[in-house]
């Protein structure tokens, strides 16, 4: 697979600069999508990857695939707790893409997050889905097991261990029980009151956790535009 | 400006934990208040890093190309040969009637909302005004829980916390019961207002029970009787804590009730 070297947090859209979320530049994809210049914000290059598909240019969809399709695979298989059914999720998901690329506008948000968001959503819908199933044919709710961040996770295979670390790093230095909060509503697809029974304790107290957690990871993480 | 409220509310946003009314108001709130929009878009974002958090599987060989051969599958409107000149009258017409059509499901889906947010309100209303009414004559207790609730029910960020359910009839001596159940999941009580009851028998009470996903049995909110009419108001608290009230249940049981419903349920509300 080709994996191109890109910062993790400029992937995500983080620490660019203020004025620099509007992509005006025109796309290049169409010099040679497949083997793109070096990229110096890969934020950049996602988006312009997007702005060729919508034209449809497919190379630019083998060069996203190769960009982010080990990341939201792990993404898929880490909500789903099954293998069999994350690839059907994040070829979905790529569909997606390709058929939206047109509709996307980088204002709103970098292409990683739009492609996270994607296939967390539709692992989520999955996973509820078969929860629903399983109380109808058991009466109980489905387990989903706490998350246990691994020591290799899915932004090493784009060789950044040290800006995955960061991130890990930031996570780790949250209260645990803001971390426990913040991962079983991302990959468990719990709702509040969900999370509120799993653990035990009030509603309130949950949401508190969850804008501390998400906050202090606003601080912890680089500067954001 | 930015307040704790608004970073709660795009905390759980970003993470896809807020729904219903709670979401809707959000949204209407981020598209009128740029700073907010631009604080819940850096939120979403962040959040979207987690996922690099998942532990590392590459995806399984042949995927890349089965995603690529999808891609090429040519779209349905691409296989209908193309004469502009012929088809753009029925392109128009068809345009036209698209438009239309997707005007009136907007103005249907819009109208759908606005009416089921009217009825929720003026159901929990209708609740609120009847219990007023019976409950005139009842201890000074629950006169106050009454007020109390009619006081959230005033302010309108309460009414979608509040869970209104009207139980519906099971068995037949019940055909013309009417029961509605306020519950406020944040005080862990509720209000129950019953209408044409059959009367009991004098070894027998009336039982509401909350069904609870996280338990395995319904919880019992406490006995009650009607009057001859067939009336009642009854302010209760489970005697377990609830996690989620998703149904209300009304079972006959003998006097003083039960533990775990043994009677006949003669009315459920979900």
């Amino acid at each position: 697979m080709l994996i191109a070297p890109a910062p993790l947090l400029l992937l995500a859209g983080f620490a660019r600069p203020a004025d620099d979320t509007r992509h005006d530049a025109p796309a290049r994809m169409s010099e040679d999508p497949a083997n793109p210049r070096p990229a110096d914000d890969p934020a950049e290059e996602l988006a312009r990857l997007v702005q060729a598909m919508a034209g449809g240019d497919r190379a630019a969809l083998a060069r996203l695939y190769d960009l982010l399709g080990g990341p939201l695979h792990a993404l898929a298989l880490r909500v789903l707790n099954d293998s069999a059914e994350a690839p059907d999720i994040v070829h979905d998901a790529f569909l997606q893409l390709w058929r939206k690329a047109g509709d996307y506008e980088p204002a709103r948000g970098s292409v990683f997050a739009w492609a996270a968001t994607l296939v967390r959503n539709r692992a989520i819908d999955r996973v509820r889905t078969r929860k629903r199933r399983t109380e109808i044919l058991h009466g109980s709710a489905a387990e989903i097991l706490p998350a246990a961040v691994g020591d290799s996770d899915a932004a090493d295979r784009l060789g950044l261990a040290e800006q995955a670390g960061a991130v890990r790093a930031a996570l780790a230095a949250l209260a645990p029980e803001q971390r426990t909060a913040l991962e079983l509503a991302y990959f468990g697809g719990l709702t509040q009151q969900e999370i509120s029974a799993r653990l035990n304790e009030p509603l309130g107290t949950i949401k508190a956790r969850i804008r501390r957690g998400l906050l202090r990871l606003r601080e912890t993480l680089p500067a954001r535009p | 400006m930015i307040t704790a409220r608004h970073e709660e509310l795009a905390a759980l946003h970003a993470l896809g934990l807020l729904e219903g009314a709670d979401r809707t108001a959000f949204e209407a709130e981020l598209t009128a208040e740029p700073e907010l929009r631009a604080f819940a878009g850096n939120l979403a974002e962040l959040t979207a890093i987690l996922a690099l958090l998942a532990p590392s599987a590459a995806p399984p060989p042949g995927l890349k190309e089965r995603i690529l051969a999808s891609a090429a599958a040519p779209a349905p409107e691409k296989m209908v040969s193309f004469q502009p000149l012929r088809l753009l009258p029925w392109a128009a017409a068809a345009g036209l009637a698209f438009a239309v059509a997707w005007l009136s499901f907007q103005n249907l889906s819009l109208r759908r909302d606005n009416e089921a947010l009217r009825t929720g309100r003026e159901l929990a209303e209708t609740a609120y005004r009847m219990a007023r009414n019976q409950l005139a004559e009842r201890t000074l207790l629950a006169e106050r829980m009454i007020n109390d609730l009619g006081l959230r029910l005033a302010r309108q960020e309460d009414l979608t916390r509040l869970k209104v359910t009207a139980l519906a009839a099971l068995a037949g001596d019940t055909k013309e019961a009417q029961a509605i159940a306020v519950w406020d999941p944040e005080q862990q009580t509720g209000l129950l207002t019953v209408e044409k009851m059959p009367a009991l028998a004098t070894w027998q009470d009336y039982q509401i029970w909350v069904v609870d996903p996280a338990r395995e049995n319904p919880v019992s909110g406490g006995v009650f009787t009607v009057t001859p009419g067939g009336r009642a108001t009854l302010a209760f608290k489970p005697d377990q804590p609830v996690t989620q009230a998703t149904a209300f249940a009304i079972s006959r049981e003998k006097k003083g009730g039960v533990p775990k419903a043994e009677g006949p349920v003669l009315l459920l509300g979900q």
